[in-house]
């Protein structure tokens, strides 16, 4: 398949390697792929911009939401000191919440401690959000501070 | 009076007329036959098939009649062709027609009318394998992206004297799209893949409608400026549309105007085919590498749609890979027919829309890229 003819025509991979074809190819095929990902990228999250512009409300939430929790950020947090039976609540509670997703719903959390059989779920839950290992997330859902609870049982 | 009589007769289609010409307007009766009778594409066919009949019925030359003599009328109608004015328009019509909502509504599935682009890619290969030159082989490759506006408007621009044999070719195989992509769908998925229900799509704003030509517009053309001409009216036609105050634009450009290119666009490239021009060994080349590209660019489709669902939580049916090719709507109304033979209650048509019409961005983008790449 390879070579050149009477009339100087090149063919095969010749012909390929002559007119650059392989880097033209590459070079086009990830050109399409940039720009279709991109397209699709930025228009994910169109909705969300629409939704912002639609209830500017939000925007002033989300800025007041964020000097709250660099302020937060800013005051250090005390470190927790557990009794042994705490530390043993806060780890079985570590073992549910690792089965549930980033963000934690609090009558899930319940209902799997109830099935689990672990005793005074609601009191233990509680003291769990007291001493921060649980915090809120302002939108009605809680979240695991992996570092405080290491902190607390380490 | 004899002399008259003989000469008259030399200036006849019976004396002038070569075999050529016959073979010709036997493939533009058929081109009539299967738009009319077997409904494939008839918007195309038809135009096409009568434009052979009057391409290659034999004229005296100097007379100003072919479509390659200056100053015939042909000619003058082929210019819309040869300067790329007609595919532009015919974007805009299919911009002012074309709802982005399904994309809007799952933008992942963007990425499937890129992977079918790899088509177009490879065929260039092959083209330059055959040992056509590279702006000839790029225009041969766009057939793979399944857009006759497209290959049209690269073909002008790179290799104008291939319009003839490359228009015919990409329409030909658009036309037969439910021909030639159902065995390959089949081979590629199997029963239980075919299978998969998608999931409903979310509702899409209009403000997000009209957003999305706007920033599709900027975003592509700042990545390939070659693409201009056909991005531009594909998405200044959809904002049209999508703007509702200017309805009567997107009317006219959906309605009208696209009619008149097609008319225009598909009776002077049907015309072009002139026997002694057209029935060639190239030509027989670029239909062979066009059949390819098709079959290359609808199997990268659907081999990308399985290779997406190993990362996806819910998965998608990976017929849809198929629809990535831009023959709009008639891919993404194949992969709806091959996913109702499975299921006959799995309503795929909507969803295929998405990489159909991404399919339809990736090729003008792929066109812009070739064309900035050759020059």
């Amino acid at each position: 398949m390879n070579g050149v003819d009477a009339v100087g025509v090149l063919y095969g991979l010749e012909a390929i390697n002559a007119h650059n074809g392989w880097a033209i190819s590459v070079v086009g095929v990830t050109i399409v792929f940039t720009g279709l990902v991109s397209l699709s990228v930025l228009i994910s999250q169109l909705h969300k911009l629409v939704t912002l512009y639609n209830n500017p409300g939000r925007i002033k939430k989300l800025f007041a939401l964020k000097s709250k929790s660099a302020a937060k950020a800013g005051t250090p947090k005390k470190h927790l000191v557990l009794t042994e039976a705490q530390k043993q609540i806060c780890r079985q509670y570590n073992l549910l919440a690792q089965t549930m997703d980033d963000v934690i719903s609090l009558p899930k959390l319940l209902r799997m401690a109830e099935l689990s059989g672990l005793k005074e779920p609601h009191a233990n839950i509680n003291f769990l959000v007291k001493s921060g290992i649980l915090c809120a997330d302002e939108q009605g859902y809680f979240r695991w501070d992996e570092d405080r609870f290491i902190r607390a049982v380490s | 009076m004899d002399t008259l009589f003989l000469e008259f007769f030399q200036n006849t289609g019976f004396y002038l007329c070569d075999y050529r010409n016959i073979i010709m307007i036997i493939v533009g009766m058929i081109f009539i036959y299967l738009g009319i009778a077997k409904d494939y594409e008839p918007l195309l066919l038809v135009p096409i098939g009568f434009g052979m009949l009057v391409g290659n019925i034999p004229v005296f030359k100097g007379l100003g009649l072919g479509i390659y003599e200056n100053n015939s009328v042909l000619h003058y109608l082929y210019f819309g062709v040869t300067q790329g004015i007609y595919p532009p328009l015919i974007f805009l019509g299919i911009g002012a027609m074309t709802d982005f909502s399904t994309l809007l509504a799952r933008p992942v599935l963007m990425l499937l009318g890129a992977a079918a682009q790899a088509g177009i890619f490879i065929t260039f290969l092959g083209a330059l394998a055959l040992g056509f030159l590279p702006k000839e082989s790029a225009a041969i490759g766009i057939i793979g992206g399944a857009d006759g506006p497209t290959a049209i408007f690269l073909t002008a621009k790179l290799a104008p004297h291939l319009i003839g044999p490359i228009a015919v070719a990409a329409y030909s195989y658009m036309a037969l799209v439910p021909v030639i992509q159902p065995p390959i769908m089949k081979l590629l998925t199997s029963r239980k893949e075919r299978l998969i229900r998608m999931e409903e799509p979310r509702q899409v704003s209009k403000r997000e409608k009209m957003i999305f030509p706007v920033i599709a517009f900027l975003l592509c053309c700042f990545l390939a400026p070659a693409a201009l001409p056909l991005l531009g009216m594909l998405c200044f036609g959809n904002l049209l549309k999508e703007a509702v105050v200017t309805e009567r634009l997107a009317v006219t450009a959906r309605t009208a105007l696209i009619d008149i290119a097609t008319i225009l666009l598909g009776l002077t490239v049907g015309a072009s085919t002139q026997g002694d021009v057209f029935l060639t060994q190239n030509s027989v080349k670029i239909f062979v590498l066009g059949a390819l590209s098709f079959c290359i660019a609808t199997a990268c489709g659907l081999l990308f749609a399985k290779f997406m669902n190993l990362f996806l939580k819910k998965k998608i049916n990976p017929l849809l890979g198929a629809a990535g090719v831009s023959a709009v709507p008639d891919s993404a109304r194949v992969v709806h027919v091959v996913g109702q033979r499975e299921d006959p209650s799995n309503f795929l048509l909507m969803h295929a829309m998405a990489p159909n019409v991404s399919g339809v961005i990736g090729s003008a983008i792929a066109a812009g890229v070739l064309w900035s790449l050759m020059i």
